[in-house]
């Protein structure tokens, strides 16, 4: 179902939690609402169910506007960040209590919830009392009863921030397989960059309260429309840099800046994939030493630090990693391929995207 | 940590043991052992030790006396009408409280506090002054032919005013560690709020529920100095059991006093089994 | 909801059920702290006579306390048919503050309202370890001496007025004698309860002190509850009469529609049997033929009355327990 939110404003008192947010949900979508804690992205989430109202702006379901509809009827499933389960009923009960508020009989309540547990593998665990249960249990019953009154919108508030780490990964899994079964949509809030690329359809970003960009995982990866978006979601180097005659230099590294005065002050940024390394010290423009190999599955990141101290992530597979023969603490050398300039002094328009600049590859004679 | 595997009582959170230091500890052991004896059990002890001194047959007799009987009637009344309004002031109260900012939340906090820091005494005086002859309620009430001072109403006024907090602030704490999401989650599935209340609100706070009712029970059961104020002190009539108590110790019977006040002692007894039953309960039940 | 509000409404009427007592007339008697004994056995007695007398069934309710703070209460609303108290002033105040009863309230009954008197005494334990006879044995250094505070207490202002006029009989009405000698008395004072009862029990159950000054019917009491192997009583050569008097409260007589029964109650007392309750009692019985016949429970001594020596309440308050009074200036000396 079609979700839209048009310049929604959200005060606690003198606090401005949200401010003038729009953007639209579409029929079936899995929506992640990404952002540091406290950028208002649970509140955008209880704004939609309806457990918080509005300053200011209109929230529209299927093209009606619910801003006056009470929280019960909008017939959403919620799914809170501690569950929440009713820690006085059994997983049963918990499961039918939308369904017995809708009087269902008992027979048909009995019926649903056996599907359910069938379809979350909770056959096992109905009779329990919810402290008798897991974090990922508790959470898949915490999803059997936000779905059992069969809801039009699952709104997931945080939902895998409770679990450990390996059930985390289980619980995406199901949240992907549930989504593409049901076809419900879905809107999750999460602070976790890797989380919402890895599960959502498209990314909602906030920072303090503002809408940053909304796109798909790819786009807001590849394409970030401001500093704040393109650090948050994924890692990214960032340099402070001086211009002087031309260039603009972080200690012993180099960028070409014509037409710059000296003394402007710039940042630029680039991704760990556009640091080249090799195991020659002499074979790319600048020296390093290799400090420490992170492990991130087939990828490893690297951190390197330059003669001057600056330390830069980078980042490849492990075969290109053994094909290298590297080791930590060897010295290496490396260039950076491909950045952006963040921002400049004195710019009013600081969080503005640049293109990005190729590097010339004869960078050094360049300069 | 996983905040959610932390195991926590609704009524009070487990403490973290210090680490050992066998001196001090004995030592602070010792000590509230002892000052607990000499304090708490010494007396409680020596009162049925005096009820009994001069046998069952006289403690019985000092218990069947008409006017102990009406003594034992009254507090009861009283307990029985000043519990149920605290329990559901309290719960009103500790729910807004607990649950919704609003403006005025710490003076009512604070007025909440106010029975406990007032003497009982002031605040029968406070009673006298509003409902007494010449006081401000007078000329309106005389006018409608009702008697609230020196009589039932007025006792159950001030009963009402010292155990006002008990309840309250039994809950303020367990319904902030509850949190609203359980609430939240129950309107999400379509529940109205006198259902939420019922099914879901209630259940959760009930043993601390419980447990502020057995403590303010205790107190309206026990209180002496705001009801020695109203009451009129007429025997079989405004005597509740500690006035009973004071009155039958004045008039140099051995046992009686101690007889009359083996009940509030039991009531006592009663009051801290039933509070470790609930303590014992709702921590299992978390 | 409702379930709670017919429990609520039933608790209710259950309290007014107890307060008017199921339709029997009832009769509310104020009294001070050493009557309570003495009362409930009237009560029973008059009761029994006016159910004969007239059919109807009384109930008569009795509260005890320290005589000034019991007509306090009355003025603030405690709904006395009659008050007992200590002394004429604290009725008198009913008059003053509350206009609960005519300023000749005194005159309504014989003997200026008093149907027994009373008078102070000495109680000493029965070890003999401290020996006194008089008033002046009571200011002997090293002595412990318990009574009542009289700010609070009517007996306490009767023992003040009883040594106080002892010394200045003595000392041929020099008041600055006098005034040392009470003086010196309160200084052998350690304790002052609230009231007279407050005392005793200071002095026979937490056994503080050597001496208790008390009324005299109140140390019969301690003899006979406590047992007469422990304590003796010591009656001074001389000592004031004191008068307890009694008086229907017209305000609340009137509203209950008791005066009548509560006129009835109050010459109850006067009749032999009342008399005679109260020399059971060991009150001073004010009928001449039942005074007679327990002459030997009081022992002859001169008694001077409160009219000689101190004129009046109004005087003997003013002088001595007011604000910045004798008493006042005595107690600030002490420390």
């Amino acid at each position: 179902m079609s979700i839209e939110l048009k310049n929604v404003t959200k005060r606690y008192g003198q606090v401005t939690a949200v401010e003038d947010i729009s953007f639209a949900v579409t029929e079936g979508e899995l929506l992640a609402l990404l952002g540091p804690s406290g950028s208002g992205k649970t509140t955008v989430l209880r704004l939609i169910a309806g457990l918080e109202t509005p300053a200011s702006g209109g929230i529209f379901i299927r093209g009606l506007q619910v801003n006056g509809v009470p929280v019960q009827k909008r017939n959403i499933g919620f799914i809170f960040q501690n569950y929440a389960l009713f820690k006085n009923m059994t997983a049963f009960d918990n499961i039918a209590f939308g369904l017995k508020i809708k009087h269902w009989g008992r027979q048909r309540v009995v019926e649903r919830v056996g599907e359910l547990a069938a379809l979350l593998e909770l056959e096992s665990l109905l009779q329990r009392f919810p402290h008798q249960l897991s974090g990922g249990q508790r959470q898949r019953i915490a999803i059997a009863r936000a779905l059992a009154p069969g809801p039009d919108v699952l709104l997931l508030d945080e939902p895998f921030a409770a679990v450990d780490a390996q059930i985390r990964q289980e619980l995406r899994q199901w949240l992907v397989r549930l989504h593409q079964d049901l076809k419900v949509t879905a809107i999750f809030v999460t602070h976790d960059q890797e989380e919402a690329m890895e599960v959502a359809d498209r990314i909602v970003v906030f920072s303090k309260g503002r809408l940053e960009q909304i796109g798909t995982p790819r786009e807001v990866y590849e394409t970030p429309r401001n500093e704040f978006v393109a650090r948050f979601v994924g890692v990214m180097n960032v340099l402070e840099l001086e211009v002087r005659a031309s260039v603009a230099r972080c200690q012993e590294l180099e960028f070409p800046a014509h037409g710059l005065a000296d003394g402007q002050k710039l940042r630029i940024g680039f991704r760990p994939y556009a640091v080249q390394v090799s195991g020659d010290p002499a074979a790319l423009r600048y020296p390093a030493v290799l400090r420490r190999t992170y492990f991130l599955g087939i990828m490893l990141r690297l951190e390197i630090e330059t003669p001057g101290g600056l330390v830069i992530r980078s980042r490849m597979s492990k075969e290109d990693y053994s094909r290298l023969d590297l080791a930590d603490g060897r010295p290496i050398s490396f260039q950076i391929r491909a950045y952006r300039v963040l921002s400049k002094e004195g710019d009013p328009l600081a969080n503005e995207v640049a293109a990005t600049h190729q590097m010339p590859p004869s960078l050094g004679e360049g300069i | 940590m996983n905040p959610a595997s932390v195991p926590h009582s609704p009524l009070r959170a487990a403490p973290v043991p210090l680490p050992e230091q066998p001196l001090a500890k004995w030592l602070l052991i010792a000590v509230a052992v002892l000052f607990s004896a000499v304090f708490l059990l010494l007396p409680l002890v020596n009162v049925f030790y005096q009820a009994f001194s001069s046998g069952w047959a006289l403690y019985w007799k000092a218990l069947s006396e008409p006017d102990t009987g009406s003594a034992i009637r009254l507090t009861l009344l009283v307990a029985g009408i000043s519990v149920p309004l605290n329990a559901a002031f309290g719960l009103a109260a500790s729910w807004a409280i607990a649950k919704f900012d609003f403006r005025g939340k710490t003076l009512l906090l604070t007025l909440l506090d106010l029975p406990f820091s007032i003497s009982p005494v002031v605040a029968g005086l406070l009673f006298v002054l509003l409902f007494g002859a010449g006081g401000l309620m007078a000329p309106w009430l005389e006018a409608h032919h009702l008697k609230i001072i020196f009589a039932i109403p007025g006792m159950v006024l001030a009963t009402i005013f010292v155990t006002f907090p008990y309840v309250a602030r039994e809950l303020i704490p367990v319904m902030q560690t509850q949190g609203r999401e359980q609430e939240e989650a129950a309107l999400t599935l379509g529940a109205g709020g006198w259902r939420t209340f019922w099914h879901v609100t209630l259940p959760s706070i009930k043993w601390g529920l419980f447990y502020g009712i057995v403590l303010c029970n205790a107190r309206a059961m026990g209180e002496f100095g705001a009801v020695f104020v109203v009451s009129g002190h007429i025997a079989g009539q405004t005597d509740t059991l500690p006035l009973r108590v004071e009155k039958l110790y004045y008039e140099f019977d051995p046992a009686a006093p101690f007889a009359v006040a083996t009940l509030l002692a039991l009531l006592a007894v009663a009051t801290v089994v039933l509070k470790a039953f609930l303590e014992w309960k709702s921590r299992r039940e978390t | 909801m409702t379930r709670f509000c017919r429990i609520l409404s039933v608790c209710l009427a259950l309290g007014a059920a107890a307060h008017c007592a199921g339709g029997t007339i009832s009769l509310l008697n104020v009294s001070y702290d050493p009557t309570r004994e003495f009362y409930s056995e009237v009560n029973a007695a008059f009761s029994k006579e006016w159910k004969a007398r007239t059919g109807d069934d009384l109930k008569i309710g009795i509260s005890n306390g320290g005589s000034a703070k019991q007509a306090r209460d009355v003025i603030a609303g405690s709904e006395a048919d009659v008050v007992t108290l200590a002394l004429a002033w604290d009725i008198d105040a009913l008059h003053e503050h509350g206009q609960l009863l005519p300023a000749d309230w005194q005159q309504r009954l014989p003997n200026n309202s008093c149907p027994y008197t009373s008078t102070i005494v000495f109680l000493t334990r029965h070890d003999g370890k401290i020996k006194v006879k008089d008033w002046e044995d009571l200011i002997r250094p090293g002595i412990s001496v318990v009574a009542p505070n009289p700010k609070t207490s009517g007996g306490a202002r009767w023992i003040y007025l009883a040594a106080y006029g002892d010394a200045l009989k003595k000392n041929h009405g020099d008041a600055a004698a006098a005034r040392r000698f009470v003086e010196q008395l309160y200084h052998n004072i350690p304790v002052m309860d609230e009231g007279a009862r407050g005392s005793v029990t200071t002095f026979t159950q937490r056994e503080i002190g050597d001496v208790l000054i008390s009324w005299e019917n109140e140390a019969w009491l301690v003899m006979e509850k406590i047992g007469r192997g422990r304590f003796d009583i010591i009656y001074p050569p001389r000592s004031i009469l004191a008068e307890p008097p009694v008086a229907v409260v017209d305000k609340y007589a009137k509203a209950h529609g008791t005066e009548a029964v509560a006129e009835a109650y109050l010459r109850f007392l006067y009749t032999p049997a009342g008399q005679e309750l109260a020399a059971k009692h060991h009150f001073r019985p004010e009928l001449d033929a039942v005074a007679r016949q327990h002459a030997a429970d009081f022992p002859p001594m001169e008694l001077f009355t409160l009219r000689e020596v101190f004129g009046s309440w109004k005087e003997a308050q003013k002088i001595h327990f007011d604000e910045g009074g004798i008493f006042d200036q005595i107690s600030r000396s002490r420390r």
